[in-house]
C-alpha cells in the first residue's frame, strides 16, 4: 500500500469521526469543563472511539506532513531520518494520547 | 501555473494540512492536561479561550471545512474519474467552505460578545 492511499483511507475515517467529535462536543451548551468532559468519558465505548480517532488523526497528519516535506527538493534526501521521526512522533503522540483516554475514571 | 485551479487547491490543501497538524499538537497539550485534574485542565482550557483563539478559531474553521472539502473532492475525481468537474468542483468547495464558515462563526463570535 503506497502511503497516499493510506492517506485516503485515514481521510475517510476522518470525515466520519470528526462529524461525531464536532456534534457530540461543540453543540449547544457550548461550554465545555471538566464534568463534562468526564462524564462521556467515564464510558468504555467512547475510550474505544476515541483512541480510534486519535490513532487516524495522527495517522494522517504523520503521513500528511511526510509527503508535504519530502516534496520539497532539499529535504527529499533525508527522506529516511523524515520517516523514522514521523513513525516515531507517530507513536509518541498515540502513546500519550490513548493514556490520557485510558486515564478518565468514571467520577466517584 | 500558479493560477491554475490545480493549484490553488495543492497549495491550499497543504497549507491548511499544515496548520492542522500544528493545532492537533496545541489539542493534544491541552486535553492531555486532564490527567492532572480538574484545577489543571480547566485551567488550561481557560488558557485558550480568550477573545484572540475564538477568532482563532474561526481561522480553524475554515481550514477543518477547506480541508475536508477538497480532500472530498480528490476522492470523488479520484474514484470516479470525474476529472472534467475536478475546477467546478473546486469552486463548490471554496463555495462550502465560506457558507459552513459563516454558519460556524457566527455562534462563536456571538459567544465572544456575550462573553
Amino acid at each position: 500500500m503506497r502511503w497516499f492511499q493510506l492517506q485516503r483511507l485515514s481521510a475517510v475515517a476522518l470525515v466520519i469521526f470528526l462529524t461525531v467529535h464536532m456534534v457530540v462536543l461543540h453543540y449547544p451548551p457550548f461550554h465545555i469543563d471538566f464534568s463534562r468532559v468526564i462524564e462521556r468519558m467515564a464510558q468504555p465505548l467512547w475510550k474505544a472511539i476515541d483512541i480510534a480517532f486519535l490513532f487516524f488523526v495522527l495517522l494522517h497528519a504523520v503521513t500528511g506532513t511526510y509527503a508535504v516535506l519530502t516534496d520539497w527538493q532539499g529535504v527529499a534526501r533525508y527522506r529516511r531520518i523524515l520517516a523514522g521521526s514521523a513513525i516515531g512522533l507517530g507513536v509518541a503522540g498515540f502513546i500519550y494520547g490513548a493514556a490520557t483516554i485510558l486515564a478518565f475514571q468514571p467520577p466517584m | 501555473m500558479y493560477r491554475s485551479s490545480g493549484f490553488i487547491s495543492f497549495f491550499l490543501r497543504r497549507l491548511t494540512g499544515l496548520a492542522l497538524v500544528l493545532y492537533l499538537g496545541a489539542h493534544l497539550w491541552v486535553i492531555g492536561s486532564a490527567t492532572q485534574g480538574p484545577a489543571v485542565f480547566d485551567a488550561r482550557l481557560a488558557a485558550v479561550q480568550s477573545p484572540f483563539f475564538k477568532l482563532a478559531e474561526i481561522a480553524l474553521l475554515a481550514a477543518v471545512w477547506y480541508h475536508a472539502f477538497d480532500g472530498v473532492r480528490l476522492l470523488l475525481v479520484n474514484w470516479f474519474r470525474v476529472t472534467s468537474y475536478r475546477a467546478s468542483l473546486l469552486y463548490t468547495a471554496l463555495v462550502m467552505t465560506v457558507l459552513l464558515t459563516v454558519m460556524g462563526g457566527l455562534p462563536i463570535l456571538l459567544f465572544l460578545l456575550e462573553g
